[in-house]
């Protein structure tokens, strides 16, 4: 807790006829982060033949998964699979090094990728007939005003026709132009559609070469006249047949595809993994060092991990194998991946500090502290007991549905279920159910117009003491930040920076607080610490900033000021909540004695008022206050002393949901 | 003017412009988000996160109008200032000040739609900015905040809930 | 205070007050508001552009088939779906389409006060076809090959490729802006290069012009692109002709007005290294200073320096104006690089490069 895992440095060399068998061995353990290794003497490694057929292959296999899926009958699928997903089978593959599943893969899509591809021709290439059909018919259709047979209108060997469509305010121009080049030798029929004019010219051979520029100069656009005899309607019905032929067989193709999907998908989808997989080991090899015989890796591991590594490895090279392992040094201190170490009730959380950052290797992971402090702020900001109470539902089962997969989801709505915890209490502390709805039920059960549940203030009619209540936990809030920050600093030797930056807001803080107390006797003592605080304040800001530090100054102080009235927001989204909710029942209030002749449909319009508006209320102001309780750790609390400027710890890790990887060790 | 007319009106600003800035937020965020969803779904639950974040600010709005309305006796009970007397109309036009104060800080939504905006881009570009993204966009609730802030202070103290 | 006094003072601070609050929240909401769609969808895309990686994934094809292939995850495949046999000139005939469809869409989609920049962008198109149809024919060669079928004119430039004689496509020409200048060039006003440059200039003067009709960021950022683009161009023609030995007065016909360059000096010098130095007193010295060298033996760097100095450029003032017409000349230029680097590595697969040899050439093909 508070530190990040301790990490060690591991180098490792052995043979190369290892190398296979470690990175595979490495990547399912996932729990090695690999590094560049930085040696001038060796080149570095790259993929070979069959690395590069993995990455091609898992191209060609999403391609095909892409296509089944599309046609996979969806199973379950809603509300329930979303919060009970079920868990994927994964099945097992011997994994015997990657020239044999290379072989594995090319077998399986030898047969497979056929089949899919012909289906998937054939549902193409049915689609562009179906489309050219259509377009055929439009044509048919604008050519119905001929009603003449359409083999007319095609060129024979002593005359050209040209059928097209041109602007028709060029249209004029047009005919002139080709009556100029071709001396008169045309003929033509037109009609005119809303802006366009559409037009047959029929030229001798001869001229058509001359016509042909001026047409083009005119932008005709020409229309090409569908196959076939018979006049545009005739042979619209012969092409209607013809669609519907089509469609059937576009039909058939689609079932067959379906088929498809059910008997292969689980299966490419394997397939895909697997390679995947190997793309992925094959994107470290860049960073190992090679020699004809040998090679070399460098990484870091977690700690606790190390000794169960080490053995791996010397199981899967025979024991040929040299092993390094040592502490990192201090120039390291920005190298070293960041582990986040946390005890389990407040792991989900390391999710809240790893979106902004992780911490250096010597600084404070504050990740713990978030835990409290963002689940009680939105608990504060959200204060209604049965909002808590349904994103609590909510977040039971999720966490529920999730917890083997320990996937984001689970992590969100573990943090959305420690906070519920707190919007319940709050709520309570409030007295808010529903808002105000829980006093008008027991106003009406007691009969005493005056009657509420047990509340420390009541929000709406006293909303100066919740903004002061805010402010005080703005100023805890911030008092713990610089502490902190200051601790850390102290530790780390930089003795002037914890003095000068933190130091003098802890003064300030703590000389606010004795102000607040209003007791004269300490009215002395605030003075003096809200001095010295400013005084030390200002000399820091002279050290940090020379020239400029009376604006900085200035600009510093009052940022101290802004931040702190920024967890005015705390009480502004309590507010909201409560006055939502007071808006949806006074709605409720208002519809409920609606009777239409004894039936009593206000009671049913309010239930659904009601109902629908407090469930739009709740999932509103969750996101409000989801959105700045962070807030409220990243910039207001994070600015006091935390960087985030650590490298996460990423290991080389493979991603299994569907299969599983059996190695076989070479004896 | 009558004081009734400066309550009304307080309170009518308050909700009615922060309610329009609001919806002008949403609605520049809203377009962002239809661009990045039209070119990849994946990017629907950051985009509508950002969207809603404009939001806040009609709820303010709300708050204010029913502060200034118990206030002024509107809500529970009856009007406290019939009588134009020099008095009234200073607490009216009071109210009348918190209500702008929280109306115009609420067009603080806009812009923050326009953070917005550009944030939901930034995130189709690169998903690793989207909490940047929303502490960007909440930055510019801050001013709506202290608004509501000065106008409950205006309220509490100048009139009297 | 009298009742009246304190509520007319009230009254005129609030109609102050909201004047000044209406025109400012108006003028913002119409500054940003238009480009909140097109940019949030244009980012989108960008993230789509393809990686390095991907590129050396295709530079493995070996065969044009798997080249496709390769693409169909990505928002190509919808532009090769009717490539049936796969030559190399459907490939650059789906590519070429794609940028045209990249051009639609951002003149679909960007609000009506740039939306036409875009189709005069595209124009650029017409006037390469027509330059190099135009040279073709004179030359005696097969035109039509050098027709990309993109711009706001392709039948019309088809049907010149397709044309008999040289009078024919002064009657295709006939009424359009490049009418006059080809005229000319028939009547042997001006020579084929001349002729060229001047349908350059039409081209440039009508980007300039538009830009400079804009307002505010969308005048500043429009108008850098235009010189930025001309600039280049100058450039290259100018250090070309020096290299060729060509005097000022041999070189000064074949400039473009409009760039943010002065080439007065550069055009006096004696040959190309002269004229480098100079250019490197300019602000594009930085641009070219680290690859001076190979500039002096290949001027096609240059180039390739240049259009990545527009990409870069764009690329800061995106981050300088996200919600500004930056976005999507960012968006083009980068497609447009793309788009030639997938025709590069097409073609050299279709040359039966060998996959390293591929990647090396490429990645310089920036």
């Amino acid at each position: 807790m508070f530190r990040p895992e301790e990490m060690l440095k591991i180098e490792v060399i052995t043979l190369n006829r290892y190398k296979d068998t470690l990175l595979t061995y490495l990547h399912e353990e996932g729990v090695v982060e690999i590094r560049e290794v930085d040696v001038d003497i060796a080149q570095n490694d790259s993929p070979n033949e069959f690395h590069r057929k993995a990455a091609s292959y898992s191209i060609t296999i999403s391609r095909l998964v892409d296509f089944l899926k599309a046609y996979k009958k969806s199973t379950g699928g809603g509300i329930k699979s979303f919060i009970f997903p079920a868990e994927p089978v994964k099945k097992t593959y011997r994994y015997e090094g990657i020239e044999k599943l290379i072989k594995d893969v090319e077998a399986f899509l030898s047969v497979v990728e056929p089949e899919i591809k012909a289906v998937e021709g054939k549902i193409t290439s049915t689609q562009t007939e179906i489309e050219r059909i259509k377009g055929d018919m439009a044509v048919l259709e604008l050519l119905s005003w001929l009603n003449l047979d359409v083999s007319y209108l095609r060129s024979t060997n002593m005359l050209e026709i040209v059928v097209g469509t041109v602007d028709k305010n060029r249209f004029g121009a047009l005919v002139d132009d080709v009556k100029g080049a071709t001396e008169g030798r045309f003929t033509m029929v037109s009609r005119e559609f809303k802006d366009k004019v559409m037009v047959v010219f029929l030229f001798l051979k001869e001229d058509y070469e001359k016509a042909n520029p001026v047409l083009a100069k005119h932008s005709l656009e020409r229309i090409e006249v569908p196959e076939g005899r018979g006049t545009p309607k005739e042979l619209l019905k012969v092409y209607e047949e013809k669609l519907e032929s089509k469609e059937k067989e576009l039909e058939a193709a689609k079932k067959d595809a379906e088929m498809l999907a059910e008997r292969y998908y689980e299966e490419v989808r394997f397939y895909q993994e697997l390679m995947e997989n190997e793309r992925d080991k094959a994107s470290v090899l860049p960073m190992l060092a090679r020699t004809n015989m040998t090679f070399a890796m460098t990484g870091w591991a977690p700690r606790n991990g190390v000794s169960s590594i080490i053995e791996g490895i010397k199981r899967v090279t025979d024991g040929k194998v040299y092993i390094n392992v040592k502490d990192p040094s201090e120039e390291e201190l920005d190298e070293i991946p960041i582990k986040l170490k946390n005890p389990g009730w407040a792991r989900p959380f390391e999710m809240l500090t790893e979106m902004y950052g992780v911490p250096k290797y010597n600084e404070f992971d504050p990740t713990p502290i978030i835990a409290f402090t963002y689940s009680f702020f939105f608990g504060f900001m959200l204060t209604d007991f049965f909002y808590g109470l349904i994103v609590g539902v909510v977040a039971a089962l999720l966490v529920k549905g999730h917890k083997r997969f320990n996937d984001g989801t689970y992590k969100f709505a573990y943090t959305l279920l420690i906070s519920s915890f707190f919007t319940m209490g709050m709520g309570a502390l409030f007295g808010s159910y529903f808002g105000n709805a829980g006093d008008v039920v027991l106003q009406y059960l007691t009969g005493n117009p005056s009657a509420h549940f047990p509340r420390i203030a009541d929000a709406l009619r006293d909303p100066m003491f919740v903004l002061i209540l805010a402010l005080a936990i703005g100023l805890a809030h911030l008092f713990t930040g610089y502490t902190l920050g200051f601790i850390v600093r102290w530790k780390n030797k930089d003795r002037r920076g914890a003095i000068l930056e933190q130091l003098p807001w802890m003064i300030i803080i703590l000389s606010i607080v004795l102000f607040a107390t209003k007791n004269p006797g300490l009215a002395m003592p605030a003075k003096g610490l809200f001095g010295l605080g400013l005084v030390l304040f200002a000399v820091g800001e002279i050290v940090a900033n020379g020239g400029l530090a009376g604006l900085m100054i200035i600009s510093d102080f009052f940022g101290f000021v802004g931040t702190w009235l920024s967890y005015a927001r705390l009480m502004a989204l309590a507010l909201a909540t409560s006055g939502i909710a007071m808006v949806v029942n006074v709605l409720v209030a208002m519809v409920w004695g609606i009777k239409i002749s004894a039936v009593p449909l206000g009671i049913v319009l309010g239930l659904i008022v009601f109902v629908g508006g407090q469930l739009f209320s709740t999932a509103i102001n969750a996101l409000g206050a989801f959105v700045h309780s962070l807030r409220l750790q990243y910039v207001e609390f994070f600015g006091t002393f935390y960087s985030g400027e650590g490298k996460p710890f990423e290991p080389f890790r493979a991603r299994r949901e569907v299969s599983k990887l059996e190695v076989e060790v070479e004896a | 003017m009558d004081p009734i007319v400066y309550v009304s009106l307080g309170a009518a600003l308050a909700a009615g412009l922060a309610g329009a800035a609001s919806a002008f937020g949403v609605g520049v965020a809203g377009a962002a988000a239809a661009g990045v969803v039209a070119e990849d779904e994946k990017n629907f639950k950051n985009a509508l996160i950002l969207e809603g974040l404009p939001m806040t600010q009609s709820i303010y709005g709300l708050i204010t109008l029913f502060l200034i309305l118990l206030s002024a006796g509107i809500i529970g009970g009856g009007f406290k200032f019939t009588a134009s007397t020099p008095d009234n109309i200073v607490k009216s036009a009071i109210l009348l000040g918190a209500g702008l104060t929280v109306g115009l800080t609420g067009l603080s939504a806009i812009p923050q739609g326009v953070i917005a905006s550009a944030g939901i881009g930034a995130v189709a570009k690169n998903p690793k900015t989207f909490t940047q993204g929303i502490i960007f966009a909440a930055m510019a609730e801050t001013m709506a905040i202290f608004g509501l802030v000065g106008a409950l202070i205006m309220i509490a103290t100048g009139v009297g809930l | 205070m009298e009742a009246g006094t304190i509520t007319g003072i009230l009254d005129t601070t609030l109609a102050l007050v909201f004047t000044w609050v209406a025109y400012k929240t108006g003028s913002y909401i119409y500054k940003y508001t238009p480009y909140s769609y097109p940019n949030a969808r244009i980012n989108a895309m960008e993230a789509k552009l393809l990686t390095e990686q991907r590129f050396n994934e295709l530079a493995e094809s070996r065969t044009l088939n798997n080249f496709i292939v390769s693409l169909e995850d990505t928002d190509y495949r919808e532009y090769f779906t009717d490539v049936s046999e796969y030559s190399l000139e459907e490939v650059e005939r789906g590519l070429e389409r794609a940028l045209a469809g990249t051009y639609t869409m951002m003149f679909n989609v960007l609000p009506k006060r740039v939306g036409p920049f875009f189709r005069l962008l595209l124009e650029e198109w017409d006037v390469r076809n027509i330059a190099s149809v135009v040279k073709a024919k004179s030359l005696g060669e097969p035109a039509s090959d050098y027709v990309i079928e993109l711009g706001s004119m392709v039948p019309k430039v088809k049907a010149m490729a397709e044309a008999k004689s040289m009078e024919e496509i002064l009657v295709i020409l006939e009424g359009s802006p490049y009418e006059e200048p080809y005229q000319k060039l028939l009547l042997g006003e001006i020579s084929l290069q001349e002729f060229e440059t001047e349908l350059y200039r039409m081209h440039y003067s009508k980007l300039l012009d538009y830009a400079l009709s804009r307002k505010g960021e969308e005048r500043v950022i429009l108008e850098e692109f235009v010189r930025l683009k001309i600039d280049k161009l100058n450039i290259l023609t100018l250090l070309r002709a020096k290299a060729a030995h060509m005097s000022a007065e041999e070189i000064r016909p074949l400039l473009i007005n409009g760039g943010s360059l002065k080439l007065d000096s550069m055009l006096h010098v004696d040959d190309l290294s002269m004229a480098l130095a100079e250019l490197d007193g300019t602000k594009y010295g930085q641009v070219i200073r680290d690859v001076r060298e190979e500039v002096e033996k290949d001027l096609s760097v240059l180039e390739r320096t240049l259009e990545g100095h527009i990409v870069t450029r764009m690329n800061e003032l995106t981050r300088f104006y996200p919600l500004s017409v930056a976005t999507p000349l960012n968006y083009i230029v980068r497609k447009e690089r793309e788009i030639r680097k997938l025709r590069a590595i097409a073609k050299l697969i279709a040359d039966g490069m060998p996959a390293e040899r591929i990647k090396g050439i490429v990645g310089g093909v920036a």
